[in-house]
């Protein structure tokens, strides 16, 4: 039995579609109209306790709404969801206790008052233990560099310092789960660092279980060994970082100066481009190509100044997967 | 229960704290909810200086009757301004929050957020109204009558509580009912000022059976200050505490009913 379980869930809303101008907004006020909205369909996974899983997908495809689930504040129509022996939307109580959830986009700090203040708040509500609380708080301070501001005015803070504060305070519990929601949306480059560098720490030595819905990939390729991609309700991929580079990841591209104009033969599978300076470029799909025996052709045949091989970065290759889904539908 | 004593105290303490970081404005916030509210008595007083009395009471009856309902808002508003809010906490993904952590919904709305300002501007003003009315209405304060005043303004906190919750559910289902509160309570308010007597048949049984603010204020002063208008039984003077824990209850089970459906608002 797994940590987590999701098996066949859905989840459909019921919206209220809006009829343009004045005689519409009449007619929808004494004939609303519904809509079925299927935001997840018939999702299923299982996560591992201690797994760092990276949740991806377009705006609107769902991943919210899974996450929601998962913590307990949405009902599935359909499907089984069980978390540590909970089902979360029935054992609310005893569940939230045990999981922690840092929504990137909504703070759960109290705006007018010094950090520490809202972390004291917190420590009433979950009941956390003197010794517990006070070597969460220590440890956590020191990880992310808190000390400076912790007395400080949340709405002084910046955004950077704002988002570290709100990872402490969903953490303070000791929780066994944690949901990260865009945790470093609007973040500077270095602040985005820590987080993250403070993520893996957190995943790696306590052994916590995580999942994490990101729009940037860097997050995931930080922090999460496994990824599962959402799109349109439909999950399109689950399994190892590395393997969808594989999977997908099989475009490559050889970029060679030459040191004098020269013509070229037609290679088969492979598209050359001319490029200025008496460059050109190959791109090829490695598993139709062998690089080695087109660049002993290459290298064998003529004078070359410099090459240089790239493969597509991973939000190429998410993007190529998202539109392909479009594509088949 | 200890545990959960020192989370009401921390929720407080949390509470004024915010408070305090606005002293000015909070005082000056008070002040302007008390001289609105302040106002109104005003126009009546001077409008009674005329007229003498308002089918048969006299300023300083007209007064207390006042000072039930700015006494009873002025307590509810410390325990319900989450459920006055509530439309904005769902709208906004607050309440998300609220199912994030392990106590209760109800609970946490109630203890999280008190509109001080609003409690010590209404209550301010009851309090006021009460002392310049109380010692010339002819009530006598013995044990049973000051027993009495006690229950009943509990019994006028847990009508308007119920009102509150009942509001707060709906919003639930519809996300918006701030004209809904706008049309039955602040308007019904208005009719409450005074004697249901001088009012249409039709008003009167809206004011007891429909939107209760005859129990708020009109027959627990009828009680005390038996005036001849009175056209009622005499049971309806002491119903209030139970009408007030009945429709509490009511409210309370609609919103155990009406959480099930909650739908979060999506980011």
């Amino acid at each position: 039995m797994s940590f987590i379980e999701v098996k066949n869930v859905s989840k459909t809303f019921k919206v209220s579609r809006r009829r343009a101008g004045a005689i519409g907004a009449a007619a929808n006020f004494f004939v609303p109209k519904f809509e079925k909205k299927e935001a997840v369909k018939n999702i299923s996974f299982n996560i591992e306790k201690g797994e760092a899983v990276g949740f991806i997908g377009p705006n609107g495809a769902g991943k919210s709404t899974t996450v929601k689930m998962l913590s307990g504040i949405l009902h599935p129509n359909s499907g089984e969801i069980k978390v540590g022996g909970y089902i979360p939307y029935k054992q609310r109580k005893a569940y939230v206790g045990k999981i922690g959830v840092v929504f990137g986009q909504k703070s759960q700090l109290q705006w007018d008052l010094p950090v520490i203040d809202s972390f004291e708040l917190l420590k009433a509500i979950y009941s956390v233990p003197d010794d517990v609380y006070r070597k969460n708080l220590e440890r956590f301070t020191e990880m992310l560099d808190m000390s400076g501001f912790i007395g400080q005015p949340v709405r002084q803070l910046s955004l950077g310092q704002r988002m570290r504060a709100d990872i402490v305070a969903a953490l303070l519990h000791s929780p066994e789960i944690v949901f990260f929601d865009e945790p470093t949306i609007g973040v500077d480059v270095v602040g985005k660092e820590t987080i993250r560098a403070f993520i893996r720490e957190l995943n790696r030595q306590d052994g916590v279980t995580m999942i994490f819905t990101t729009h940037d990939m860097r997050d995931i390729e930080k922090t999460c060994r496994r990824l599962i991609i959402i799109n349109e309700g439909e999950k399109i991929y689950d399994g190892a970082l590395s393997a969808l580079r594989e999977m997908y990841g099989t475009t490559r591209r050889l970029e060679v100066a030459f040191s004098e104009k020269v013509d070229l033969p037609g290679f088969e599978n492979v598209t050359v481009e001319n490029l200025e300076n008496n460059k050109k470029r190959f791109t090829f799909e490695n598993n139709k190509v062998q690089i080695n025996e087109l660049m002993n052709r290459i290298l064998g045949e003529y004078n070359v100044r410099d090459i240089n091989i790239s493969e597509p970065d991973i939000e190429t290759i998410i993007q190529k997967i998202y539109t392909k889904k479009e594509a088949e539908i | 229960m200890k545990d959960v004593l020192h989370l009401m105290s921390m929720y407080t303490k949390t509470t004024a704290k915010a408070w305090f970081q606005y002293r000015v404005d909070a005082v000056l916030k008070s002040l302007a909810v008390f001289l609105r509210e302040a106002t109104g008595i005003i126009v009546i007083w001077f409008t009674l200086m005329k007229f003498d009395n308002i089918n048969g009471w006299n300023i300083y009856e007209m007064v207390f009757l006042f000072s039930l309902l700015f006494l009873t808002y002025g307590i509810m508003i410390i325990f319900f301004t989450g459920l006055r809010d509530f439309g904005n906490t769902v709208r906004s993904g607050s309440f998300d929050r609220f199912i994030l952590r392990p106590r209760g919904l109800l609970f946490q709305i109630i203890f999280v957020n008190s509109d001080w300002f609003a409690a010590l501007g209404h209550g301010g003003l009851g309090i006021t109204l009460f002392l310049i009315s109380a010692w010339k209405v002819g009530i006598n304060w013995s044990l049973t009558n000051a027993l009495y005043y006690i229950f009943t303004i509990a019994g006028g906190v847990l009508i308007q509580g119920a009102v509150f919750l009942t509001l707060a559910t709906l919003n639930i289902f519809m996300l918006q009912t701030n004209s809904l509160k706008e049309l039955l309570y602040w308007n019904m308010r208005k009719f409450a000022g005074y004697p249901i007597s001088i009012f249409n048949k039709a008003i009167q049984i809206f004011m007891i059976y429909v939107m209760p603010f005859a129990f708020v204020n009109y027959f627990p002063a009828q009680f005390l200050l038996r005036k001849s208008d009175m056209s009622y039984s005499e049971i309806y003077m002491y119903l209030t505490p139970i009408v007030g824990t009945v429709m509490y209850l009511a409210a309370y089970l609609f919103w155990r009913f009406g959480i099930r459906f909650y739908k979060s608002s999506g980011n």
